[in-house]
């Protein structure tokens, strides 16, 4: 019979002792982002909120843009706390920093090459205009977009496939790469004790950051505002996955290219598979899908978004998680996210952006395009299509290594 | 652990404080260089890394001969193939 603390303490090391698989995970995220959606009529979606905060930031500096087209499209009342997205993206800060700190990836980090700051920064800048002007990130026009059967997540998805190839072309330059701090030379190996662990106040810091959602959620709810609560609670869950499942779009894509590695392509797929039919149950029950301009600023916006992230080294979902480990770097990734977005919100009115690249473009429902059938086989096939991409693509990748690993071969026996 | 039993790198790689995907570019560079047989010593604090280098590692034939947990920073010995 194991004791209390013995049973505890294999409970927590199933939980916080090793990293989630990514396609149980991305599964889960897709079943909850269907179930938000059904529950709120809104999507898991940051970048939108981010916008506002530029927003809020010129209104602390006596610049009001609530008038500014965009932010009429988008809305900007009140600060964070008025919204629902911003407690979802709040709530996902939040949940990510618990998860960093209780399973011990909590440490502050600071790159040792300054140019890491630079281009994270944009890095950045570039996604968040991009993003905006596809009218969503990774998340609106990519994860939980394509299951809305909005065209504009297809045009999106698209651009970001191109735009990361491109990234990993640049990334691997010298002005990008830069050089790590390696030596050569016999050394010892160091000689360490048993492993640390994590530190105990990391510990409690989480348990106590946890009560304190709790406390905020039930503080929502007390005070009439479910919907913000509900927000605050989906968007913890969200945080807690991708900091446990380590859930990079970035990765996802440029690993793919770089590494010839599919596992995190994969699994975002069966994500959005999973959603597109929890999606298409609550459109059924009435719930009015988000549908947004299909038009060449989402193709544009996704290469731009595709580049700036692999430059950055994380999209949206990436640098939030990653900032909430600690690494500190990714401060400058959502610094530029939100300049960049503002810089798109100002732009689409004041330097003729709407005008050209998306007014005019249709806001297709593929639902009522192609029908209810058509719609959902016409996803699902994008999605099996995407899937077949990815296993060619790690099939050619491997299949070079191993002809080169045999071309060496033959130059050592010849 | 005696003076007979001590194990040698020949060489260290300290990725601290970068984050992909550079730790895992670095690490199958470094391996490349170090040449065959050699044990390559790799110092990582990036979470996304300590998936990814076993992984990459493992996909391009090295060895991993051992990982090191020292608080939220790994230590990985890789014999090069």
């Amino acid at each position: 019979m194991p004791t209390l603390a013995a049973s505890f303490k294999q409970a927590y090391d199933r939980v916080f002792g090793r990293f989630w698989n990514a396609t149980s995970v991305l599964v889960m995220a897709g079943v909850f982002a269907a179930f938000y959606f059904g529950l709120t009529g809104t999507l898991w979606a940051v970048t939108g909120e981010f916008t506002r905060w530029g927003g809020n930031a010129l209104q602390l500096f006596g610049v009001d843009p609530s008038h500014w087209a965009y932010f009429q499209a988008i809305k900007l009342k009140g600060g964070p706390l008025d919204r629902t997205d911003g407690w979802l993206v709040l709530g996902m800060l939040w949940g990510s920093l618990c998860a960093a700190l209780l399973s011990g990836n909590f440490k502050i980090r600071t790159p040792r090459q300054y140019r890491r700051w630079l281009w994270a920064f944009v890095g950045g800048l570039m996604a968040g205009f991009g993003t905006r002007l596809a009218m969503g990130c990774n998340l609106a026009a990519f994860f939980t977009g394509l299951p809305q059967f909005s065209l504009h997540a297809w045009l999106f998805i698209g651009g970001t496939a191109l735009g990361t190839y491109i990234g990993v072309k640049l990334a691997v330059l010298p002005l990008f790469k830069g050089k790590p701090k390696l030596e050569f030379g016999v050394r010892p190996v160091a000689k360490r004790g048993p492993d640390r662990g994590t530190a105990r106040w990391h510990l409690y810091a989480g348990a106590a950051g946890v009560v304190l959602l709790l406390v905020c959620i039930g503080w929502n709810v007390f005070d009439h505002r479910a919907l913000m609560g509900l927000a605050a609670l989906f968007g913890a869950a969200f945080g807690v996955l991708i900091q446990r499942g380590q859930i990079c779009f970035t990765s996802g894509l440029r690993d793919l290219w770089l590494f010839g590695k599919g596992k995190m392509a994969k699994a975002i797929l069966a994500g959005m598979a999973v959603q597109t039919v929890g999606t298409a149950v609550f459109i059924d029950k009435g719930v009015p899908p988000v549908i947004h301009w299909a038009s060449v600023g989402s193709a544009i916006g996704g290469v731009m978004f595709g580049i700036g992230i692999v430059i950055a080294g994380g999209c949206e979902t990436g640098w939030m998680y990653r900032l909430m480990e600690g690494q500190l770097q990714f401060a400058a990734v959502g610094a530029g996210n939100i300049v960049g977005a503002t810089v798109l919100a100002y732009s689409w009115d004041h330097w003729g952006v709407y005008r050209t690249l998306v007014g005019g473009a249709p806001e297709v429902n593929l639902l009522h395009a192609l029908g209810w059938t058509g719609g959902i086989v016409a996803t699902f096939a994008f999605l099996a299509m995407l899937y077949a991409l990815v296993v060619w693509r790690e099939h050619t990748f491997h299949r070079r290594l191993a002809q080169r690993r045999v071309a060496v071969a033959d130059e050592i026996t010849a | 652990m005696g003076e007979k039993t001590r194990v040698y790198a020949d060489g260290s790689l300290d990725v601290r404080g970068e984050s992909c995907p550079y730790p895992e570019l670095y690490t199958l560079e470094a391996l490349e260089a170090i040449g065959s047989g050699k044990v390559l010593e790799v110092i990582t604090d990036c979470p996304q890394s300590f998936i990814n280098i076993p992984e990459s590692v493992r996909a391009h034939g090295h060895e991993l001969l051992s990982e090191q947990r020292d608080g939220a920073t790994r230590v990985y010995y890789i014999r090069a193939k």
